[in-house]
């Protein structure tokens, strides 16, 4: 073992992001240090919450008034890649967010998580939807949304074509068909950037209703060219020869697959509940839902639908200011403010007594308590090598590869990576 | 002598920020590059030239990155080269249309390269995309593609994407280069009755080999270091086919956490383009020529 070595490390990190030719910082500052008050700095990746975050900063600054909070916004690209090292020397970050998965166990591994077990206002939250901070019976983050990673579709356009939510792989094939003779695309998948990675969850979750599948590909005790990969893969490949995704769906982004979408052309949208909002602004006349494809027999179904608890508030175990960190989380988890931020930014959340009040939130509500999902099977991948392995065989497929094929290719690679 | 010696106190400044911007990353990453330090944790452990042998034996992507790097390249120094000598030739005199061409060809350089991958692509993309709309407009539908959706097809799109945004400002280096070369050469070609191309290969390019020379090395390191297009544009998507060697670090650094791997692969990073780099000034200085 060898002690640190700062100079080195500084220069390296230089050299490195010199080469990655890493982006500047987006920012926008909520508020300013005004002499006797603490500053904290928050830190996330919500660039489309600026507005709601900014009136309830100013809020819990009117009601604290000897705390100010800096709030940074960075490109979520950005934030994945470079989160964790803002946090190394306290400055910046007392509250941070995490993503689940690989950043949450990164952040761990370096020690950058505040124990937050023993906070009253853990109990603020849905115990349910909390565990995904957990580490070791230890609660280090705390997951503010609830997003369903399945596809949005259109009801009202289902209820003029008579069409039901389908049960099996079968119903979908037919329901898909229906849509295609009446010339309208059954999903709109953005392939060339977030597509694979969401629609990949609720097309697996029946084929490996094992939540732990992941975990063990990644010690070696499952394989990509087992069944449950393969058969998501030929699944993946059915979608495409037969049209039920739009032609060049990998060149395709996630703006122009809401287009779709929101000007009819498409019926679902193959990303999550978190494009609701934006649907609804594209378009305001649109009904929208939630539908998972179910690709086995409606016998065999164990789950109905994704969700993820994510945006986990922290505490940076570096910062001096933990007391007022803590203090702003506890004001987030509030039921009357995190309603405000729940219909502002038209979203679910895991704080308990929240009141939704926008029609779509109301009539998506029931799938928090009256269906049965699966937390988001991507983010249990916690090797970051192996989630773009597992993520290309998708591209691969669609790209016109043979589903077992791809599956080696993509198995190489994890057994290349496993630590 | 007393001057001589104060003369070296001017260096120091200079020599600072040349060790604290090149020489100690250059060195860190060298040391670095034997280790296993995840880039967060505060110790690390030695493991020899391990992280050299998994990047040349045991990772596949990092080989298939190499190679997409490579076609990247190639074409990139082909086509911007060729390019920019053509329309270099076509707009040396200065008139005040030449003038205006220069601008517009140097205009895409001044651009971010973040908006140059937004507006290509919105040409590439396959349904609303300007280009493939133009082809079939013009009856040339059999030519349409997904231009970055395609795996076989993808690093080539963005080598033209390239290309599009650097070849003005290899253009003015040509056209400086041209400018230079002394009118009473091409008389006397003239007289001892060179055609057009002679006097292009015996008295033009000999002349122009130094700016070439800078405009090939330059275009070469560019084109291995295109971070900033490649991940806005594709993310080295669709599986992989458009990873370069610079994206791979940064997914090897700051999404998967291996600091140690990743700096060994920026010094075969640096090797490579210190060895190509090389070459071609060994290959170009042969044609060189005064008279």
């Amino acid at each position: 073992m060898l002690k640190k070595t700062h100079f080195l490390r500084a220069g390296l990190l230089g050299m490195l992001l010199v080469l990655a030719g890493c982006a500047g910082e987006s920012n926008d500052s909520g508020s300013s240090d005004n002499g006797d008050s603490t500053q904290i700095s928050f830190i996330h990746w919500r660039g489309e919450d600026k507005d709601v975050f900014d009136e309830i900063i100013a809020q819990f600054e009117e009601e604290n008034p000897d705390i100010t909070v800096e709030m940074t916004i960075y490109p979520s690209e950005q934030y994945q890649a470079t989160g964790q090292r803002m946090l190394q020397d306290g400055s910046t970050g007392d509250v941070f967010t995490s993503f689940p998965g690989a950043q949450f166990e990164a952040i761990h591994s370096a020690g950058f998580f505040e124990d937050l077990t023993d906070e009253e206002f853990v109990s603020n939250f849905d115990e349910g939807s909390i565990t995904v901070g957990q580490k070791d019976g230890q609660q280090f983050a705390l997951p503010y949304q609830l997003v369903f990673n399945m596809p949005v579709y259109n009801k009202g356009m289902f209820d003029e074509l008579g069409l039901e939510v389908p049960k099996s792989w079968t119903e979908f094939q037919e329901m898909s068909d229906t849509l295609l003779e009446n010339g309208i695309t059954p999903i709109a998948f953005p392939g060339a950037d977030i597509g694979p990675n969401q629609f990949m969850n609720s097309m697996m979750m029946n084929n490996a209703p094992d939540e732990d599948v992941f975990e063990k590909l990644q010690n070696g005790e499952e394989s990509l060219t087992n069944e449950w990969w393969v058969k998501t893969l030929e699944d993946f490949q059915l979608l495409e020869e037969r049209g039920y995704i739009q032609a060049d769906a990998l060149g395709t982004n996630q703006d122009s697959a809401m287009a779709m979408v929101a000007n009819e052309e498409a019926a679902m949208l193959a990303t999550g509940s978190y494009h609701m909002a934006s649907l609804l602004e594209l378009n305001p006349d649109l009904q929208l839902d939630l539908l998972a494809p179910i690709t086995v027999p409606e016998e065999e179904a164990q789950y109905e639908g994704i969700h993820t608890a994510t945006f986990m508030l922290a505490v940076n175990s570096n910062s001096e200011k933990k007391e007022e960190a803590k203090m702003f989380i506890d004001y987030l988890s509030q039921p009357e403010v995190a309603s405000k931020y729940a219909n502002e930014t038209g979203q679910h959340l895991t704080v308990n007594g929240v009141e939704y009040e926008s029609e779509a939130l109301q009539n998506t509500s029931y799938w928090i308590d009256e269906r049965n999902t699966r937390f988001q099977p991507r983010f249990l991948i916690t090797n970051a090598q192996i989630e773009a392995a597992v993520l290309s065989s998708i591209e691969n497929v669609l790209g016109g590869e043979d589903p077992m094929a791809a599956a080696e290719q993509a198995q190489q690679i994890v057994e290349e990576n496993r630590e | 002598m007393k001057a001589s010696k104060t003369i070296y106190l001017f260096f120091i400044p200079g020599f600072i920020l040349y060790a604290i911007f090149f020489l100690v990353p250059t060195v860190s990453a060298l040391f670095y590059s034997f280790t296993d330090w995840d880039g967060l944790s505060a110790s690390f452990q030695f493991v020899g030239f391990d992280n050299y042998s998994r990047a040349f034996t045991g990772d596949s992507i990092f080989r298939k990155t190499v190679g997409n790097n490579l076609k990247f390249m190639l074409v990139v120094v082909i086509l911007q080269t060729l390019l920019a000598l053509a329309f270099a030739l076509i707009v040396i005199k200065n008139t005040k249309t030449n003038v205006l061409l220069r601008a517009l060809y140097f205009f895409p350089t001044i651009l971010s390269s973040v908006s140059v991958a937004f507006i290509w692509t919105f040409i590439y993309d396959p349904s609303l995309g300007i280009l493939n709309q133009v082809l079939q407009l013009v009856g040339l539908d059999f030519l349409t593609q997904n231009w970055i959706g395609n795996a076989d097809i993808a690093i080539y799109s963005l080598a033209i994407t390239q290309v599009w945004f650097h070849a003005g400002q290899m253009l003015i280096i040509f056209v400086a280069g041209l400018q230079a070369i002394p009118k009473e050469l091409y008389e006397v070609a003239e007289i001892e009755g060179a055609n057009k191309w002679q006097a292009f290969r015996r008295v033009t390019w000999p002349l122009l080999a130094p700016s070439a020379t800078i405009v090939v090395a330059y275009t070469t390191i560019q084109s291995f270091k295109a971070f900033d297009l490649v991940f806005a544009m594709t993310g080295g998507g669709p599986n992989n086919s458009t990873e370069i060697i610079a994206t791979y670090i940064f997914d090897i650094a700051f999404r998967s956490y291996q600091f140690g791997y990743a700096s060994s692969i920026s010094v075969i990073f640096m090797v490579i383009i210190a060895i190509i780099t090389y070459l071609q000034f060994k290959a170009l200085r042969s044609d060189r020529i005064s008279y």
